[in-house]
């Protein structure tokens, strides 16, 4: 029941992204739904969980993006999975700190892009437009993270309690 | 009797709960007949609840095994699936993503012309879509007219219409755009099974909107002129300098050799231009509404507005026999 209502979260977070993110366009900058939830999904089960669902967006984003599979999802990993570790250590987060770790995800995100891009596609994006880009997605996201944390808190521990309760 | 005897027993008062007496002396109690009083079992040590436990929340596992390989598994599939035997499958999937994707544009899209009924700002803000339309409209036919004239006054009779717009084209909807902010793509639902063909040149009714970077069978990505990777080779319709455009996000810059000092000036229309034929020649690509001038420098850098406003487009349309060099 957790997985499934996790794999609906990220499905709507990646198609909403891909078909509706210009909506939420600010100075260019654009936020990222499907990193915003595997964070709320590593705040929440964990480090195992939030990465393993990091590859699974990343791979719904990589799908809907120009080149090979698998940058989105290598990207998601290391901000999922340090969230992750933290958590285990944080028994009832703050919104600040679950603004903060969504800005440093961002950041981590679209570095791994970048380097990416550089070492295995051979690309080059200009690094002071990818920095510039990077920090405004980053408040974007940190702005947004403690609505996205409370639904998927939401919905996956009301799905473990349910299923407790049963 | 056997039962008043059994230490077992208690006598309790009704009114407080109180245990007054324990075993004989409790049925000695029960027959003074008193009313507030009743023989209850005692409470036996096995029938004491256990104190609970605290419970010790479960630590989650640091899982270091896994993250290391699973990132170990997204290099190795990186790799992978840009190898050219993988790009039919990896052009399936993402063919198979893009239905899901226009579904939730178009309700996007119905659900921001539903809101767009309420209230003033609304109706305002569609209004001035409208105008924002045919101003652009308008704009168009102005260049068309200036290109017209500048090289009719030439004798080149070169507005070649047949070229301008006899090119054969496919018309596609825009089903969803790149999902990160540093690469500005749009994904259309035509793909080769429709004649697109990687590198060919996408348009709108505006003009430039950027070049066909993928094509899966029945879906396409487009790079955008938002990108930062785009470069086009352009030219200024009043002061007839030649520059490169180089793609942004929010903004396009176009870098003009300028070694005789020719006044660039705003409001001056950016075309495509003859040079490395990359592009047909003459499509609208912006106006300029900025220009630096650096004293020490011969290039003048110029900022463009958009005419064809890739975050906005919906319909586009794909150039098919325009064959870049």
């Amino acid at each position: 029941m957790r997985w499934t209502a996790c794999a609906g979260l990220m499905i709507a977070a990646a198609l909403v992204q891909v078909a509706l993110g210009a909506w939420f366009d600010l100075f260019g900058a654009l936020p990222n739904l499907v990193l915003l939830v595997v964070a709320g999904i590593a705040w929440t089960m964990g480090p195992r969980a939030g990465i393993a669902w990091a590859c699974a967006g990343g791979l719904l984003l990589d799908l809907s993006s120009p080149g090979p599979l698998g940058p989105h999802a290598l990207a998601l990993l290391p901000g999922a999975y340090a969230i992750g570790l933290w958590a285990r250590d944080v028994k009832q987060p703050n919104l600040w700190m679950v603004a903060l770790t969504a800005a440093a995800a961002t950041l981590s995100y679209s570095s791994v892009l970048v380097l990416t891009d550089r070492l295995i596609l051979h690309e080059v994006v200009p690094l002071w437009m990818a920095a510039r880009l990077a920090v405004g997605a980053g408040l974007l996201n940190a702005a947004l993270a403690p609505l996205v944390f409370g639904q998927v808190r939401s919905i996956c521990l009301g799905t473990i309690s349910r299923r407790a309760q049963a | 009797m056997i039962a008043a005897h059994d230490p077992s027993l208690v006598a309790v008062s009704k009114r407080t709960g109180q245990v007054l007496a324990a075993g004989a002396d409790a049925r000695r109690m029960l027959d003074r007949t008193q009313a507030d009083i009743i023989l209850m079992p005692r409470p036996q040590a096995s029938q004491h609840h256990p104190r609970p436990r605290p419970e010790v929340a479960k630590r989650p596992s640091a899982s270091p095994g896994l993250f290391l390989t699973l990132c170990i598994a997204m290099v190795l599939l990186t790799m992978l699936s840009q190898q050219s035997w993988a790009s039919g499958a990896v052009g399936a999937m993402k063919s198979a993503l893009a239905p899901w994707q226009g579904a939730v544009t178009n309700l996007g899209g119905q659900i921001d012309r539903v809101t767009s009924v309420f209230g003033d700002v609304a109706a305002l803000r569609t209004e001035n879509q409208r105008l924002r339309d045919a101003d652009e409209q308008l704009r168009r036919q102005v260049i068309e007219l200036s290109v017209a004239a500048r090289e009719n006054a030439s004798l080149r009779q070169a507005l070649d219409l047949e070229r301008s717009s006899g090119f054969r084209m496919v018309a596609a909807q825009v089903v969803g755009r790149g999902p990160d902010g540093l690469s500005r793509t749009l994904e259309v639902d035509r793909g080769t099974a429709d004649g697109v063909k990687v590198g060919m040149v996408v348009v709108t009714g505006a003009g430039l909107l950027g070049r066909i970077e993928e094509a899966g069978p029945h879906s396409a990505i487009v790079q955008t002129l938002a990108d930062p990777r785009t470069q086009v080779e352009v030219v200024l319709v009043n002061s007839n300098l030649q520059g490169t455009l180089k793609g942004g996000a929010s903004q396009m810059r176009v870098a003009i050799p300028n070694p005789s000092g020719v006044a660039v000036s705003t409001g001056d229309w950016v075309l495509t231009s003859d040079v490395g034929r990359s592009y047909p020649p003459g499509l609208l690509v912006g106006e300029v509404v900025n220009v630096t001038h650096d004293a020490g420098s011969t290039t003048d850098s110029a900022a463009l507005a958009w005419v064809n406003d890739p975050a906005r487009a919906t319909f586009v349309l794909v150039i098919t026999d325009f064959a870049p060099s």
